[in-house]
This record gives C-alpha cells, sequence and structure tokens, in this order.
C-alpha cells in the first residue's frame, strides 16, 4: 500500500529526513516509531501529499503522489498531528463537509458519518459545537474524518497523544479492530503503544532510518541481556564465584538482609559473549560453590531497551548532535 | 468540483456562524446609514435639482469617497482570515490532504466571501426602494451602480484573500490589505492632483472613484469592468500559486 524510496525532505538547509526507504503492505499495522524531532510527523505529511519531497518517490496505493497526488489521496485517510479541527463547526457538520470534500457519493454520506461516529465513539457528540469539546474527543472526531470515506489505508500522527489511560485503550482497540484488509500506519514515540498495537515497527532517528522489523525481530536485535537469579547462599559467596566468569557482572536485588536462604540477584551479560555458553558456566560455578539455585530468569528485552539503544547507537555513530528539531 | 462546492458551504456557514460577518454587517449599515440619511436631508434642503444628479446618483457617484472608505475596512476585514487562520490552527493540513486542487480550495473561499459581500450590499436595496415612494428611480442607473460596486468588491476580496495567503497572522493579513487597498484608492485620486499626461491616465483608469462616477450615470465602461476582473484573476491566480507552494515549504 505504500511504497517509499530514498525519500529525503529538508527545509531548506536543516535536513529532516534522508534517504528512508521502506514499504508498508496491504492488511499491515505498522507503527513508526522515533524520538521527537525524528522526522516522524515531517515522513507522514509527505506521505499524505501535504509536503512535497526534496527527492525520492512515494507511491500510495499504486498511485505516485507526484504525479497522481488527487488519486493517491483518495485512498487515504489521514490524522495530522494534534488533530486541528474548525471549532465553529457541530461535529456532525464537519463531518458532512470532510465526506463531501473526500467525494463520498452523496447517497452514501449519512451512512459513512453515522458509521464512522460510531467507529471513533462520537455518535452522542453529533450535535456539540466542536469548541466546546474536550481533548480526547476532539482526537476521537478527527479520528472519524479519516475513516469517513473508508480508505483502504489510514495514516494517523500520534492518534493517542493528550488521551487519558481510559482512552488510550478505546483508540489502540479501535485501531486493532480495523484490522481486516485495511493498512494502518501510525506514529509515536511511546513504545508500548507499538507493542499493543502493531505487527510491525519501523525506528528513525534524525531522519534517517535506523530500524524495521517485527516486534520479536526488533527484540532480537537487543545486545546485552541480563538474567534474573534467585538462590540460596549461605556462605555469602555468589558474588564472587559469579564474577570469576569472564563477561559477567552481578548486583544484588533483593534489599540487604542477612536472608542468606533467599537472595536475589541480577546478572548482566558482557557485550559480545555468548549468552548460551555464559549460562552453562554460571550454573556450573554456582553449583561447585555449593550455592542452590531456585530460579533463573532470563530478563525480556524491552522494546524500550531496543529503541534507547537503536538510537544512541546512531548518535555515538553522529559525533556531534545534528541541527534541527520537531518541524 | 466538489471540493468546490464543499468548500464554499463551509466558508460561508464559518463566515455566518461566527460573529465576524454580523459585526461586518452591522458597521456597514450604520455607516451607509449615516452617509445615505446626510445625502437625503442635503438633497431635500435643496430647491432645485438638475436632471443629472438626484440622491442615487449622489449616493453611488459623486459622494462615492465615503462609501468607498467603508469598503477599505468591511473587505479586508472580511477576508483576513480565510487562509491566515487555516494556517495559524492547522486545519489547513486537513484541507489540503483532501483530494482537492488548490484551484477549488481558493475558488471556493473566494466565492463564499464575494456572496458574503453582495448579502452585506443586500439591504441598502431598500434605500432605493424608499427613494422610490417619494419620487422616480432610474432602475438601470441602480443596476449599473451595484455593478460597479460589485467589481470593486471582487477586485478587493481577491487582493484580500492573496495577502491572508500570505501570512498566519489575521492582524497583519487585515494590515497588509488595507496598506495595498488604500494604495490602489490613493492611485486614483491622483487624477485629481497630477498633471495632464500618461501618469494622470493611468491615475484616472485604476481610480475606484472614477469607476463608481460612470457607473452611476450609467456608463459600463468596458475599461473598467476588465481592469476589475484583471486584478481579481491575477490576485486569485497568485493566491492558488501560494497555496501550492506550500508543499515546499
Amino acid at each position: 500500500m505504500i511504497e517509499v524510496s530514498n525519500l529525503t525532505k529538508d527545509y531548506g538547509t536543516v535536513v529532516a529526513v534522508r534517504e528512508i526507504s521502506f514499504s508498508v503492505g496491504k492488511g499491515e499495522i505498522v507503527g513508526f516509531l522515533g524520538p521527537n524531532g525524528a522526522g516522524k510527523s515531517t515522513t507522514l505529511r509527505v506521505l499524505a501529499g501535504f509536503l512535497g519531497a526534496t527527492s525520492g518517490h512515494v507511491r500510495i496505493a499504486g498511485h505516485d503522489i507526484a504525479e497522481a497526488p488527487r488519486a493517491a489521496r483518495r485512498a487515504l485517510g489521514y490524522m495530522p498531528e494534534s488533530a486541528p479541527l474548525y471549532p465553529e463547526m457541530r461535529v456532525s457538520e464537519y463531518l458532512l463537509f470532510r465526506a463531501r470534500l473526500k467525494e463520498v457519493p452523496s447517497a452514501k454520506q449519512k451512512a459513512a458519518i453515522g458509521s464512522a461516529m460510531d467507529r471513533a465513539g462520537v455518535a452522542h457528540m453529533a450535535g456539540t459545537v466542536i469548541g466546546h469539546l474536550s481533548k480526547g474527543y476532539r482526537q476521537r472526531v478527527a479520528l472519524a474524518d479519516a475513516l469517513v470515506s473508508d480508505p483502504p489505508l489510514l495514516i494517523l500522527d500520534e492518534p493517542t497523544a493528550g488521551l487519558d489511560p481510559n482512552q488510550i485503550r478505546e483508540v489502540r482497540a479501535l485501531i486493532k479492530g480495523l484490522g481486516g484488509d485495511r493498512t494502518v500506519l501510525l506514529s509515536t514515540h511511546i513504545l508500548s503503544e507499538v507493542e499493543a498495537t502493531c505487527e510491525r515497527a519501523i525506528v528513525i532517528d534524525r531522519g534517517r532510518l535506523v530500524a524495521e522489523g517485527t516486534i520479536e525481530e526488533l527484540r532480537a536485535r537487543q545486545n546485552t541481556k541480563a538474567l534474573s537469579l534467585r538462590v540460596r547462599d549461605p556462605n555469602a559467596g555468589a558474588e564472587a564465584a559469579i564474577e570469576r566468569i569472564s563477561g559477567l557482572s552481578v548486583r544484588q536485588l533483593s534489599p540487604d538482609t542477612a536472608d542468606l536462604a533467599r537472595r536475589t540477584l541480577q546478572v548482566t551479560l558482557g557485550v559480545g559473549l555468548d549468552p548460551e555458553a555464559a549460562i552453562e558456566a554460571l550454573v556450573r560455578a554456582l553449583t561447585e560453590a555449593g550455592i542452590g539455585i531456585h530460579a533463573l530468569i532470563p530478563e525480556q528485552a524491552s522494546l524500550e531497551q531496543v529503541f534507547s539503544e537503536l538510537t544512541a547507537h546512531e548518535k555515538a555513530e553522529a559525533g556531534a548532535p545534528a541541527p534541527g528539531g520537531e518541524r | 468540483m466538489n471540493g468546490f462546492l464543499a468548500i464554499y458551504r463551509r466558508e460561508l456557514l464559518s463566515l455566518w456562524v461566527t460573529p465576524l460577518a454580523w459585526v461586518l454587517l452591522t458597521v456597514f449599515l450604520l455607516l451607509q446609514g449615516v452617509i445615505f440619511y446626510s445625502i437625503i436631508t442635503h438633497f431635500a434642503s435643496m430647491a432645485e435639482v438638475s436632471v443629472d444628479t438626484g440622491p442615487v446618483q449622489a449616493y453611488f457617484g459623486q459622494e462615492s469617497i465615503f462609501l468607498l472608505m467603508t469598503l477599505l475596512l468591511v473587505c479586508p476585514a472580511l477576508s483576513m482570515r480565510v487562509f491566515a487562520e487555516e494556517r495559524r490552527s492547522g486545519t489547513i493540513e486537513a484541507l489540503l490532504t483532501a483530494p482537492v486542487t488548490a484551484t477549488s480550495v481558493v475558488l471556493g473561499k473566494y466565492a463564499a466571501l464575494l456572496t458574503t459581500y453582495a448579502l452585506i450590499w443586500l439591504p441598502t436595496l431598500l434605500y432605493v426602494v424608499i427613494l422610490r415612494k417619494t419620487g422616480v428611480v432610474d432602475w438601470g442607473v441602480v443596476g449599473s451602480s451595484y455593478l460597479g460596486l460589485l467589481g470593486i468588491g471582487a477586485a478587493y476580496l481577491s487582493l484580500g484573500t492573496l495577502m491572508s495567503a500570505m501570512t498566519r497572522s489575521q492582524l497583519v493579513a487585515l494590515l497588509l490589505t488595507i496598506f495595498l487597498e488604500f494604495g490602489l484608492f490613493i492611485l486614483g485620486v491622483g487624477e485629481y492632483i497630477f498633471d495632464p499626461g500618461l501618469f494622470r491616465d493611468v491615475c484616472a483608469h485604476v481610480s475606484m472613484m472614477g469607476q463608481m462616477e460612470d457607473f452611476s450615470k450609467g456608463i459600463l465602461d468596458l475599461r473598467r469592468v476588465v481592469f476589475d476582473g484583471t486584478v481579481t484573476a491575477l490576485g486569485l491566480f497568485v493566491t492558488t500559486r501560494v497555496v501550492d507552494s506550500w508543499r515546499w515549504g
């Protein structure tokens, strides 16, 4: 549904997005992830046809956005960041305007507006003036706007920003529920959002694509792994035994009590270490030292860690902080 | 075409559900009422009236400076928010990502402004009705006078739309438009200041007062119509280009 090749967008001297290529297939829900100022909004604005690309090509539903902009825009529902709406209009008036603008046939407009309002959960607000709505409801009206023409592709720029936890849960459920053959590309800087709603993520930082893959693939990119260990340690010799193995470091997690029968330790594996060999060596060393192992739990790398590692790595590579920020 | 109609209807709704159009209507009618009243009392006190002048001709023609001064206030205020507000609030992003062309956006918005302008003038037809009660009214002159006003309004609103597209601030748009239109107006005054020559001819051609004087006598000068049409078309064309250029900002 979306094919992006070598997309670059600059604002005069500031390069907001450089040489990004990715594609999103039909029916996928993809998270577009990056810290603030990474170029997420700029990229989505280019995809939605609001900004022109400096170089590179974008195809939306098979239409090149430079050559057939209206056909491309007809295929997508776009929700801009911070959901700008006309405050003087009523919700139903606004959606009727948007339906007309998006060329929904007049016979179907009423049904389209009704179903969009139902899905976004604003049906009971149809007669309310938008200026009187709370931030959460405005966000949902913008979502209803994106849905009103029933497009095969949705591009949502931070759809849950500014919502309370209940509303966030509802919006996520809604996005997941859209599913089927509808394609969704949503941007966020909240990782749990990607974990909760998306099958795949595209990570960008400083205008560059740093990683792409399913959530599992991204997790597997985690280099350092950690274990948490519960031991019976009568002689308090666990630390010494573990640190004798090269590449392992240890710290005590349980509060410093005299209860040597139930100690919880965290073992961190050094970079470049083969985790399987290290765990074997660890268990052998502990057994030989007469320490009883109650539990050994490999810590799952959270996407959070992967993310900070990916973006930190990039910073070290760039040397100095690049100019430019959120545009 | 779909986009044009949708935008036209939304823009009209926006103009008339917010106080702006009503405030302008009130101020406008108040000023016109004062102007009309003083012209009527002036004519009422005259012993003899020549064939060529009357309250209608005076209102639309010889005394058109007053009427044009109110337009210099009303037109820029009417057009100031048309693009500036969309860009300040960010709604332009939703608008331009819909499958519409820049041309339908600009024309839809402009047509709504021109309709509102015409609606604001509508109540002044009552003046003519009042005059008819006491004397004879030449409907041809009334018609050509309103045509002249429509031409001037079309040109002013087109320039105002362009200025509104130049900035995110309504106030800046308002000031720019007033400067531009006042400049155009002053250029017309040059007809009475400069010595005969090319420059004075140019001033006479672009004079809004001259236009109203001609039209209020029932003289439909094609050059005037062409001038108004050119300013309007140029303003709208440049606005379309400006809207297109935002993609490259």
